[in-house]
């Protein structure tokens, strides 16, 4: 708080008295790969970084340092003033209204393991080597076994000077497995599987490893199957990767820039009525959760979808105003959608000709028509069985069109995501193969 | 710039080789950047970024330590280098010699004044709206990085460099009937803005209006397996992503790559040469030494269809016990370096374009494209084509647009089955990730015929 404080007094002996945002960020990293039982890469470091954004008679500029000392912060303020100076106005640029900001009345979320940069990086170095062990065991003929281990503990300070302090804590633990095995035709199938968690005590001991293995050896032989339209199974891991185009288009940005294929679409039914998703940041214990946004101003619950009608755009404060529209929120932090009662398993034995897809590779979908080409690799499935790997394909056809096929949901998110999206089933999708 | 003497470094490497360890650097930044943004006719945003610190590595075989350090005080880098130190099972360390003189590369580059650079973007959106009436948005920024380096490792030697780099970036919306479009393009060099002159602007303005009215017209249509000809330039990508990657030779060490073990093998026709090349003057992919000590150098990965060459850095030469290439790059002093290409590219054939597409029934011509990514063991790659033409008896006839392009590496390799005579390198801002890390690249390609690929 000292180099805020600080920060904000030069700000104001070299600007007089303009508006500004200051966030000061501290993290602490661990990262260790082990590959096939030997250490490959371990790295240990501590991060202090200042953000600030200074407002001078409508012009806004932003400025990043890791150099804190004051010499070199005295420095940094003075170019940034310069720079700032020499901008064009823009009206729409201001901070946020005050009365949005975040009070300070929440209880702990429980997002932060305090312990975690206490931790002995050997005792890091066990879980990863254990697990590492564990998938040779289970598969001694891979061509490759690769552990990754990776914690992030971030704190941030901000001072914002219409009349913001506020502080935030974050922490999160992945562990990662990736296989590779030896295929068919030379190929080498490679697939991964990992978990997060916010406390280092919650991490899982086992099972990585064996979900890693079973991913990748379930691809070998994979091979394009012939063109035409299937039912889609989209796995639950990759829902969040097609959802989000259309997350885009509901942004402020994509809305001023003519690029939304959802602009005048608000309150109207856009996807099937069984898709119903809310952000919610303020559930205790869940990645995500927070009580404000890097504007300071207060989340809250909201819902996006309900029953397939756009409920909600995403507006800043920027935006609003250049728009005309009411502010609501920069974005998702903690993306909830209504599963069904449907396992993984039942959604595809309840299919006949359909493929499962459980990655994507590569493509795109253009912002103002929704229209999408991507690659996709995945699984044959015909009369309720898995019959072949797939890959080389990709799917065809306009986002907005598919989402309103959705006939069934499963029940199968992970908790530990910032987006708990289930596997969800699409009716009539354009595949794309030999 | 970096308050340490040559013996503060010293004792700083033989800090982390304390525990043992067969080598250590340690890599010094101080990097600035700056960008401007054009939006709504007006030059109303700026930002700027500063990186300082260290990075500090010990390597044992193939085993890494890696610690970094923002405080650049020697207490600071002996705390982060007892870290580096600290990955077990390390061997004897060597003796570190007396750090060399180092090579001071390259004079610093003087920056564009902001005011400049205001000129420039202004001008850009007078001019574009001179050129189309359609155009009802454009969006343009110039960004300018420089990057101060020093380097020195426990075999004594080391380097100081100073790295500019400058970007521009336009995009462009228009608007037709009611339905908008947009075309974007971009130069990224390493060097100041000089190259930024009226005629540049002129030329990206054209090339990105045009790109954008080209689409209005442009569709997608049913996919399949078929012959695709890639026009020269930026299908430079089916180098990067088919090729390049699976050339990487950390990916060799571990096997991953569906490349692994064909060293002096024929995986393709004879009239097909391949380079990853660091010495093009201000390519965005140039290094007059890698960013561990390797001066930058052209390596021949396929000569005459012969597969010749990984790309190594430092650990994987070792292990094979070959000289690195010169491709250990990394994205900041935060980041430990991988083998990553630099411009990559396949050297002209002798046939000319006309009779590539002549030779093609039904097929598609991929002109432009906006990003691509490959699954390294699998082989298979996928890039997104936003401009392409149907070939039709030999001709190009309906635009085309947005099609997600799909192959197998080694397959496509055999498929190429002419080579065109007019190699075009990409200069657009062409930034490659692996890894957690950004790095700039650069990638050319003559107009090529390969005989199959999946189009979607």
């Amino acid at each position: 708080m000292n180099i805020l404080n600080w920060a904000a007094e030069e700000i104001i002996r070299v600007c007089g008295n303009v508006d500004f945002k200051l966030v000061l960020m501290l993290n602490n990293e661990d990262d260790i790969n082990i590959r096939n039982g030997q250490i490959e890469k371990m790295l240990h470091a501590s991060a202090t970084s200042l953000a600030m954004n200074l407002l001078i008679d409508g012009r806004d500029g932003f400025f990043y340092t890791n150099n804190v000392q004051p010499e070199a912060l005295r420095l940094f303020i003075r170019n940034a003033a310069e720079t700032t100076r020499m901008l064009e106005p823009d009206e729409s640029r201001t901070l946020a209204d005050p009365s949005r900001y975040y009070k300070g009345e929440g209880a702990d979320l429980k997002v932060y393991d305090a312990t975690l940069s206490t931790i002995d990086p050997a005792e890091k170095l066990r879980l990863a080597q254990q697990n590492n062990q564990e998938g040779l065991l289970l598969q001694p003929n891979l061509i490759s076994f690769q552990t990754h281990y990776s914690d992030r503990q971030h704190r941030a300070h901000y001072l914002i000077s219409n009349g913001f302090l506020g502080y935030e804590e974050s922490s999160r633990c992945t562990l990662t497995c990736i296989a590779t095995a030896e295929g068919a035709d030379g190929q080498h199938p490679a697939d991964g599987w990992g978990e997060t968690r916010i406390f280092f005590k919650d991490m899982p001991l086992e099972g990585v490893a064996k979900v890693a293995i079973d991913r990748t050896l379930r691809k070998i032989g994979s091979k394009p199957t012939r063109s035409g339209q299937y039912q889609m199974i989209l796995e639950s891991p990759i829902v969040g990767s097609f959802l989000q185009p259309i997350l885009n288009a509901m942004n402020g940005q994509y809305l001023h820039g003519k690029m939304s294929f959802l602009a005048d679409k608000l309150h109207r039914q856009v996807l099937s009525p069984l898709v119903n998703i809310v952000d919610d940041p303020l559930i205790p214990g869940t990645r995500g959760a927070c009580y404000f946004d890097y504007d300071g101003v207060a989340t809250e619950r909201r819902t996006l979808f309900t029953e397939g009608v756009l409920d909600t755009y995403f507006i800043d404060t920027i935006f609003a105003k250049k728009l005309g529209m009411k502010p609501t929120t920069q974005g998702t932090h903690h993306l909830v959608m209504q599963s069904g009662e449907q396992t993984l398993q039942q959604l595809i034995t309840n299919t006949e000709n359909a493929i499962m897809v459980t990655d994507f590779n590569g493509g795109n979908c253009d912002p103002s028509t929704g229209n999408f080409s991507y690659g996709i690799e995945g699984f044959l499935i015909q009369d309720g069985q898995i019959v072949q790997p797939v890959s080389g394909m990709n799917i065809t056809g306009n986002i907005l069109d598919v989402w309103q096929r959705v006939t069934a949901l499963g029940n199968d998110f992970d908790p530990w995501e910032t987006e708990l999206l289930p596997s969800i089933v699409f009716a009539d999708v354009n595949f794309g193969g030999l | 710039m970096f308050p340490l003497t040559d013996q503060q470094l010293h004792n700083v490497l033989s800090t982390a080789l304390n525990r043992g360890g067969e080598y250590a650097d340690i890599f010094l930044e101080d990097s600035h950047l700056s960008s401007l943004e054009l939006q709504d006719g007006t030059v109303s945003q700026a930002q700027q970024v500063m990186l300082y610190g260290a990075g500090i590595r010990v390597v044992q075989g193939t085993q890494q330590g890696y610690a970094y350090t923002m405080d650049l005080s020697p207490e600071a880098l002996q705390q982060a280098a007892r870290f580096a130190g600290s990955i077990p099972g390390t061997c004897t360390a060597p003796a570190i010699p007396t750090l060399q003189p180092m090579p001071q590369l390259t004079p610093e580059t003087p920056m564009l004044e902001p005011d400049a650079s205001k000129n420039i973007l202004l001008a850009i959106n007078r001019r574009a709206h001179e050129i189309s009436p359609l155009v009802i948005r454009v969006k343009a920024t110039i960004a300018q990085r420089m990057q101060h380096i020093r380097f020195v490792c426990s075999e004594g030697t080391g380097f100081s460099d100073n790295r500019p780099r400058t970007t521009v970036f336009i995009s462009v919306v228009l608007q037709k009937d009611g339905k908008t479009q947009m075309g974007f393009g971009s130069r990224m060099y390493q060097r100041g803005a000089e190259f930024i002159t009226p005629e540049l602007i002129e030329e990206l303005l054209q090339d990105t209006i045009s790109q954008a009215q080209f689409l209005f017209d442009a569709k997608q249509i049913e996919g399949g397996e078929m012959p695709v000809v890639m026009a020269a330039g930026s299908s430079g990508i089916l180098m990067h992503e088919a090729i390049g990657h699976a050339f990487e030779a950390d990916f060799i060490r571990t096997g991953e790559s569906i490349f692994t073990g064909k060293l002096g093998q024929r995986i393709c026709d004879s009239h097909i040469t391949i380079v990853d090349d660091g010495t093009q003057p201000y390519d965005a992919g140039m290094l007059r030494y890698d960013d561990e000590g390797t001066p930058g150098q052209r390596t021949t990965l396929v000569e005459e269809g012969i597969l010749t060459s990984y790309l190594h850095d430092r650990i994987s030469a070792r292990h094979f016990g070959v000289q690195s290439t010169g491709n250990g790059r990394r994205e900041s002093f935060r980041h430990m370096p991988l083998p990553r290409m630099r411009s990559t590219y396949m050297c002209a054939g002798e046939a000319a374009e006309e009779d590539i597409i002549h030779s093609v029934k039904r097929g598609i011509y991929a002109q432009t494209f906006t990003n691509g990514q490959v699954q390294i063991g699998a082989g298979d790659f996928t890039f997104f084509m936003k401009k392409g033409y149907l070939i039709e008896d030999g001709h190009l006839t309906t635009p085309l647009r947005d099609m997600n392009i799909i192959g197998n590496g080694p397959r496509a390799l055999q498929h190429i089955s002419m080579v065109g005579n007019n190699l075009k390198i990409d200069h657009s801002a062409g930034i490659c990730g692996k890894g957690g890390q950004r790095v700039g690249v650069s990638q050319g390609l003559p107009t090529v015929l390969v005989d199959k690929l999946v189009v979607g």
